[in-house]
């Protein structure tokens, strides 16, 4: 007691040990459970009972010891009417603990359960008085009474009709262990499946809304979405048999859906792998993927499992494609969805279908999940780096006018035009407190009127007129007062062109902005007329360019060019942006 | 006397030009602007200046690459320029004075002062002599230097190396550049004065100083006293 007590105090006290205790623990349970359902002998000691039928009606055949040597191994097409089959198997020495037995039957059609001639339950209700029949369901359960089950022969004979598909031939199959076995295990198998369904429940339901408050609207997470509700349906679809009573004609329904399903499936995972490790060739590949699921469709028609087997084998082969091509690419996450595909694929083979397909696949979903989450994280980094560019060319802006060289330049100037003609010196004062002005108004925004740029051009100007004392000459072309550009990038070419500039005879500089709406583009072109100083020093410079291009990157992505050389008259610069 | 400003903003050359000619007032002085370093540079190839106005930052060249070339001359260089926080580095290369943008008059004719009295030292550490040597100009640290003996137009520079190097600057120039503790010992030398072991006095009242190396330098008659006094 004193032990136990100290042990709870020290799950208590240490968290990650109490998981990992918990785990250890799960996992030893698993362990055993798989032990136990492979240790467990079957009660029918008959590997493969096959029953033989005959049609017609007569209760003397539900006899024990009727002989039925010339009854047919085949069923035939029994139409509606009503056909016996008979089959015989031997029991096991029973312990104590599996009593009371229960018996399974898995088959066709509706029927009457004589065990040894005792009848002890039906499936559905056979035609009679011109009533047409009730169908049964599939797998159907049946106790079986305490004293008719000694070791040794017996026969169990089913009275039958199966009026629908009478041309399908399903054979009987009989299983046979503790009463309450039977029925519990199949509910024990379904809540751990459900579990699972469940959880693609929520990350379908999650990633779905996920998309929809996205204003990039990524297809990656609808199709994340997608995968994981259509999962969530093949898991509900395929346990669907325990929690409600299908008969056996709408039985093909159900794996019809399943078939569908895993086929959806089967095209949406690899295209998930294609968009999330850029598979160039993507396309082909899906058409190829397509073409090999109808075909597969069309010739395995009605072999369901084998169907379904064979599209997620074809799955398998396209994602280990795309992703090997991931990997040759270097993309993020490639070798842990190889390490998925892998295990999904080795699982796919050594497990029965059933719980193999869903073993892989919530492999392959997993994996998913996470190349989903290396992605967001990308993103959030991306996002992050924009947020700080931006804030970082807000501060370039701002700086452009406290930066020491034009304002000490600007204030000397300022100075000695105060001395020496105080009147142009507070026209200057005036240019400069504008120049200020604009620039604060602007520097907070990614995108402004033409018209504010063009001013702030004018305004500049203006200032360094009276600094230089050149005679700059600002001509604009062809402008679209309606359209928006990123601040100062004109200025910053203006600046350049100020800088590197000197006068032509007659102490003039001109510059020029053209705008331009080409086919696909909107042009400006920003010239300057004037002569290009010779360059002596390493420039520090280039700031001023990738000022632009890093503005024009903010703004329109990749839907940019901007070039700039220099020509017979001076400097020509040239910003295309891409239409909307 | 011939002044070379080199200045790219048109009305802040102007501006030096004015005070210039205002702070020589009656002396003539010829003074010429260029708008870049290139046509700085070909100026002086043309006639040596008396003295250099240098803006630093100039339509975008970086003006420190040239001002090595600049401190190696034979005249002073003072910087004018807006890039304040050069100071410290300017004045280690060696300029006379360095004028923050914006200036007024009083700073400027202070800096000019500075330039027509030789007595008048840097208060700023120079911490290298840029000497130009087969073209290139190579930055020597003062603490290398154990004396300067001037040797007409131009100075050698003895160092502790046991080499010396030439310098276009003239040995009052330099005395105004150089800290405290490089003293005028002779008309022709200049030694650091923690280089020298002892003062000695010869016969004939004659006198001369040990050097830490074993050289012996005259001192000048005048200088005695004072050398005197600083030893004890």
């Amino acid at each position: 007691m004193k032990t136990f007590q100290r042990l709870y105090k020290l799950l208590n006290s240490h968290q990650a040990l109490k998981i990992t205790l918990y785990i250890y623990i799960m996992h030893n349970l698993l362990f055993l459970l798989t032990l136990l359902s492979a240790l467990t002998r079957p009660v029918i000691r008959t590997e493969e009972p096959i029953p033989v039928y005959k049609t017609g009606d007569n209760k003397v055949w539900a006899a024990k010891d009727y002989d039925d040597k010339d009854w047919s191994q085949t069923r035939g097409n029994t139409l509606d009417r009503i056909f016996w089959s008979r089959t015989h198997f031997e029991l096991r020495p029973v312990e104590n603990e599996l009593k009371p037995l229960g018996l399974q039957i898995q088959s066709f059609g509706a029927f009457e359960v004589y065990w040894d001639g005792v009848l002890i339950g039906h499936n559905g209700q056979l035609p009679q008085h011109g009533k047409p029949e009730m169908p049964g369901t599939e797998s159907s359960y049946y106790r079986v009474p305490d004293h008719l089950i000694s070791p040794g022969f017996h026969t169990v004979a089913l009275r039958s009709s199966q009026s629908f598909f009478p041309e399908v031939q399903r054979s009987v199959d009989f299983k046979m262990d503790s009463y309450t076995v039977l029925l519990t295990k199949p509910l024990v198998t379904m809540s751990y499946m459900n579990l699972m369904a469940g959880a693609f429940l929520i990350a379908a339901v999650y990633y779905f809304f996920l998309y929809l408050n996205s204003r990039r609207r990524p297809w990656d997470t609808l199709i994340f979405a997608s995968i994981c509700f259509l999962f969530f349906v093949l898991l509900i679809m395929e346990y669907l048999k325990f929690h409600v009573v299908i008969p056996y004609t709408d039985f093909f329904v159900r794996l019809e859906i399943i078939g569908w399903l895993t086929f959806a499936n089967a095209l949406l995972v690899p295209l998930y792998f294609i968009i999330q490790f850029n598979c160039k060739q993507g396309k082909w590949l899906m058409g190829a993927l397509l073409i090999t699921l109808v075909l597969l469709y069309i010739v395995h028609y009605g072999a369901y499992d084998l169907t379904a087997r064979l599209y997620s084998l074809a799955m398998l082969i396209a994602a280990f494609i795309v992703v090997l091509n991931g990997i040759i690419q270097k993309e993020k996450g490639g070798f842990i969805a190889l390490a998925a595909l892998v295990i999904s694929a080795l699982v796919n083979k050594s497990v029965v279908y059933d719980f193999g397909l869903f073993i892989s696949f919530t492999v392959i979903v997993l994996s998913m999940l996470y190349l989903h989450s290396i992605r967001a994280s990308v993103i959030e980094t991306e996002h992050q780096n924009a947020v700080l560019l931006s804030s970082r060319l807000q501060l370039e802006l701002l700086k452009k006018n406290i930066q020491p060289h034009f304002l000490r330049n600007t204030l000397t100037s300022m100075m000695d035009w105060v001395e020496e003609s105080p009147k142009e010196g507070s026209r200057f004062i005036q240019a400069l407190a504008t120049e200020f002005d604009i620039m604060n108004e602007i520097s907070e925004q990614t995108l402004i009127p033409i018209t504010k740029e063009l001013e702030l051009c004018r305004q500049h100007i203006s200032i360094m007129g009276f600094r230089k004392e050149i005679n700059y000459i600002w001509e604009e072309v062809g402008i679209d007062e309606e359209q928006l550009i990123p601040p100062a990038i004109i200025h910053t070419l203006l600046e350049n062109g100020i800088t590197h500039s000197e006068p032509l005879p007659g102490n003039t500089v001109k510059f020029v902005l053209s705008y331009f709406l080409k086919e696909k583009t909107h042009e400006y072109t920003f010239e300057t007329l004037a002569e290009n100083r010779k360059v002596m020093t390493k420039r520090t410079g280039g700031n001023g360019f990738k000022y632009i291009r890093a503005r024009l990157t903010e703004s329109y992505g990749q839907n940019w060019t901007f070039d700039s050389v220099a020509t017979e008259n001076g400097w020509i610069s040239t910003i295309h942006i891409l239409r909307q | 006397m011939n002044i070379l400003i080199i200045e790219d903003e048109a009305r802040i050359a102007r501006r030096l030009e004015r005070m210039t000619i205002e702070f020589f007032a009656s002396k003539p002085v010829t003074i010429s602007i260029c708008d870049s370093l290139q046509k700085g540079l070909d100026q002086i190839r043309n006639q040596l200046p008396d003295l250099l106005l240098l803006d630093l930052n100039l339509n975008g060249d970086n003006g420190f690459e040239i001002l090595e070339q600049m401190v190696a001359a034979s005249f002073h260089t003072i910087i004018v320029s807006a890039n304040t926080d050069k100071a410290i580095t300017a004045f280690a290369y060696g300029v006379l004075d360095f004028v923050p943008k914006p200036f007024d008059q009083e700073r400027f004719f202070k800096a000019l002062t500075r330039f027509v009295s030789p007595a008048l030292k840097v208060e700023e550490d120079i911490k290298y002599l840029a000497v130009k040597k087969a073209g290139q100009v190579r930055l020597i640290n003062i603490t290398e230097l154990i004396y300067i003996k001037g040797a007409g137009i131009y100075t050698e520079l003895h160092l502790t190396n046991g080499r010396s190097e030439l310098h276009d600057k003239s040995l009052e120039l330099l005395h105004q550049l150089l800290p405290d503790q490089f003293e005028r010992i002779h008309k022709s030398y200049l030694v650091n004065f923690s280089q020298v072991e002892k003062v000695l006095v010869n016969t004939g009242t004659r006198y001369s100083v040990l050097l830490k190396t074993g050289e012996v330098l005259p001192v000048g008659r005048s200088k005695y006293k004072e050398l005197k006094n600083k030893m004890i």
